[in-house]
């Protein structure tokens, strides 16, 4: 996989990294405290806008940590969202934990899941964890459907009220936060280091004694922490979850569109391709098929003329009018 | 416990079924052994497939078996451009740039089959479909057999197509090495462009059997893809009577476990399947193992 286009492409995340990167370390903080500071202007449909903004970030940092950085093509976002929901729902429900702490323990439940299913997806390289994921999240759907234990086709009901709608956004905000220190961390690193040589020559990354199916399932391990949380979240703010609409191939669309049409790879990427998606999404809102079919023309031209999106496009014009 | 009669039934239709599953992975593994694509959008292929038929049953009163060549042709003809427009611009990218344009594809067809027919469930209605056909303690319905069969000889001539003539020798070279062929004077391109509208071929006529056999709307493609790879899976890219062998296994254990489990189960098994067969034997794919 590892051509002359794509050589030149992995150098430009470190060097772009260096740019954005250091802009984003003054300007993430600043964001999160103003994003904290305007709830009492904001309207209740700005909130709920913020929360599906802030939700959908999070899902595509943590797709953008497995593809962009990891070379993992993930297909199986909505397992992990599936998962975190349902397994908030169940401790609510069965224990009576409290949210905050519901919501720590549906991301370990991805984990687990990421941990069980990681000998069949990292087996074969590249494109069969792409198809092994989608075979994951096919299977997880079918057995919810068809399981009776869980709700079956129709779901689980949340036995209290979710909170309303400034508390779903503070909750997403705090989500948002634990992201933007967790994704710094993982990106800045000497693991974002190793994470990158597996993604472009595991061979050589492992004769130069990296292991690569460890850093695999770190990586692996960590996006599903975010995205099982993200997924708690959802159903938090649903008060139900069912089979259909929480493992359901949507979410995987749309994550996957933001980071490709924001720009993989790239820090920033996912906010810019989170605004656009959640923009044209509210533009369409009548229109759900044509909005999905939008995207996905949307997606082949970004691949085919933007390799890394919006915002490489915007680097790539800055840099030459320089 | 059930019966013998209903054991062996299944059994029997699990093993017809198997024959259509082996066509519809055949698309699959081509595409995926000479052009190196994994095709995201094939289980859209086969939906199109469906819903062309359903057209064509509709407006023209065409029968869905005689006029499956038609489809297959049809779509052959369509994938044609999309495979030049598409995914040729993107070759020495990588496999990722044209796997993900594929999920796009199938993003749009899916979404515009929904526009264009609604989500209803549709089946390909014919005389055939449900008449049932008795031997000893085996019945089947007749459109198993008819499907089995068709399947079965059009595998055959795919087989006979990439060994016998000169296209397959062409085909044959651009798959072990695409370079060394072009400099033989191969049109490399050429070859995949074809490639491509074969296995769009396949996935079509694969999509008005099961269509017939079944019902579908336009979100069923995506359980056909991944039945597909775990067929291709269990018989290795490029093995073509691999690929008989292993679609009838997959047909069997989704009968044994519909029966066993509820008729919900029966895509679940495959799935299940492959991600078992990912972990524990993934030597079962050879050609494009590594990269």
């Amino acid at each position: 996989m590892a051509s002359m286009v794509d050589n030149k492409l992995a150098v430009a995340p470190t060097r772009s990294g260096g740019l954005v990167g250091g802009a984003s370390a003054w300007l993430l903080p600043c964001l999160i405290l103003a994003l904290a500071l305007a709830p009492p202007l904001m309207s209740n449909y700005a909130l709920d806008i913020g929360f599906r903004l802030l939700l959908l970030i999070t899902l595509a940092e943590a797709w953008n940590l497995l593809a962009g950085y990891g070379g993992l093509v993930s297909l199986g976002t909505a397992s992990f969202v599936g998962v975190g929901a349902y397994t908030l729902t169940g401790l609510v429900n069965q224990w009576g934990l409290p949210f905050a702490l519901a919501i720590p323990v549906a991301g370990l439940s991805a984990v687990l899941l990421a941990v069980i299913v990681s000998p069949a997806v990292f087996r074969l390289r590249g494109l069969y964890f792409t198809v092994g994921t989608l075979a994951l999240a096919e299977a997880l759907r079918m057995f919810m459907v068809n399981n009776s234990v869980f709700g079956g086709a129709t779901g689980l009901f949340l036995a209290i009220d979710p909170p309303g709608v400034k508390g779903l956004y503070w909750f997403a905000l705090g989500l948002f936060a634990v992201t933007t220190l967790a994704m710094t961390v993982a990106t800045r690193s000497r693991f974002s280091i190793l994470l990158r040589t597996v993604r472009d020559d595991e061979d050589a990354a492992a004769q130069i004694g990296v292991r690569p199916f460890r850093i695999k399932l770190i990586a692996f391990a960590l996006a599903s922490f975010l995205m099982g949380m993200a997924g708690a979240l959802q159903g938090m703010k649903l008060g139900a979850v069912e089979p259909y609409g929480m493992f359901g191939i949507q979410w995987t669309v749309a994550v996957l569109s933001i980071v490709i049409i924001g720009g993989q790879g790239l820090r920033v990427g996912p906010i810019v391709g989170a605004i656009f998606v959640v923009a044209m999404a509210e533009l369409l809102a009548d229109y759900p098929a044509l909005n999905l079919a939008l995207t996905g023309l949307i997606l082949i031209l970004v691949i085919r003329f933007a390799p890394k999106g919006l915002v490489g496009l915007a680097l790539r014009k800055t840099r030459g009018a320089k | 416990m059930p019966n013998l009669d209903v054991l062996t039934s299944t059994l029997a239709s699990g093993f017809l079924l198997g024959g259509i599953l082996a066509l519809i992975a055949l698309g699959l593994s081509i595409a995926l052994g000479v052009m190196r694509l994994v095709n995201l959008a094939h289980g859209e292929l086969l939906v199109c497939g469906a819903y062309l038929s359903y057209f064509l049953l509709s407006q023209f009163d065409v029968d869905p078996i005689s006029g499956l060549l038609v489809v297959g042709a049809l779509m052959a003809l369509i994938a044609l451009p999309f495979q030049r427009l598409l995914i040729a611009p993107l070759s020495g990218k990588g496999m990722e740039a044209p796997m993900m344009t594929m999920f796009g594809v199938s993003i749009i067809l899916q979404n515009l089959l929904l526009l264009g027919f609604s989500a209803d469930t549709r089946t390909l209605e014919a005389p055939y479909a449900a008449s049932p056909v008795s031997l000893g303690p085996v019945t089947v319905p007749q459109i198993y057999l008819i499907g089995f069969a068709i399947s079965v000889v059009l595998v055959v001539l795919v087989h006979q197509l990439v060994t016998r003539t000169g296209f397959g020798r062409e085909l044959r070279a651009s798959s072990a090495d695409p370079t060394a062929a072009a400099a033989m004077g191969v049109d490399v391109r050429r070859v995949h462009a074809l490639t491509f509208a074969l296995g769009a071929a396949c996935a079509a006529m694969g999509g008005v059997l099961i269509g017939t056999a079944f019902s579908f709307t336009p979100s069923t493609g995506a359980t056909y893809l991944l039945t597909s790879f775990a067929v291709v899976v269990l018989s290795g890219v490029g093995n073509i009577f691999g690929t008989l062998l292993a679609g009838i296994a997959m047909g069997l254990l989704q009968s044994v476990g519909a029966l066993a489990f509820g008729d919900g189960y029966r895509d679940f098994v495959g799935l299940v399947l492959f991600l078992l067969v990912l972990a524990f034997r993934p030597q079962g794919i050879t050609s494009t193992g590594g990269r």
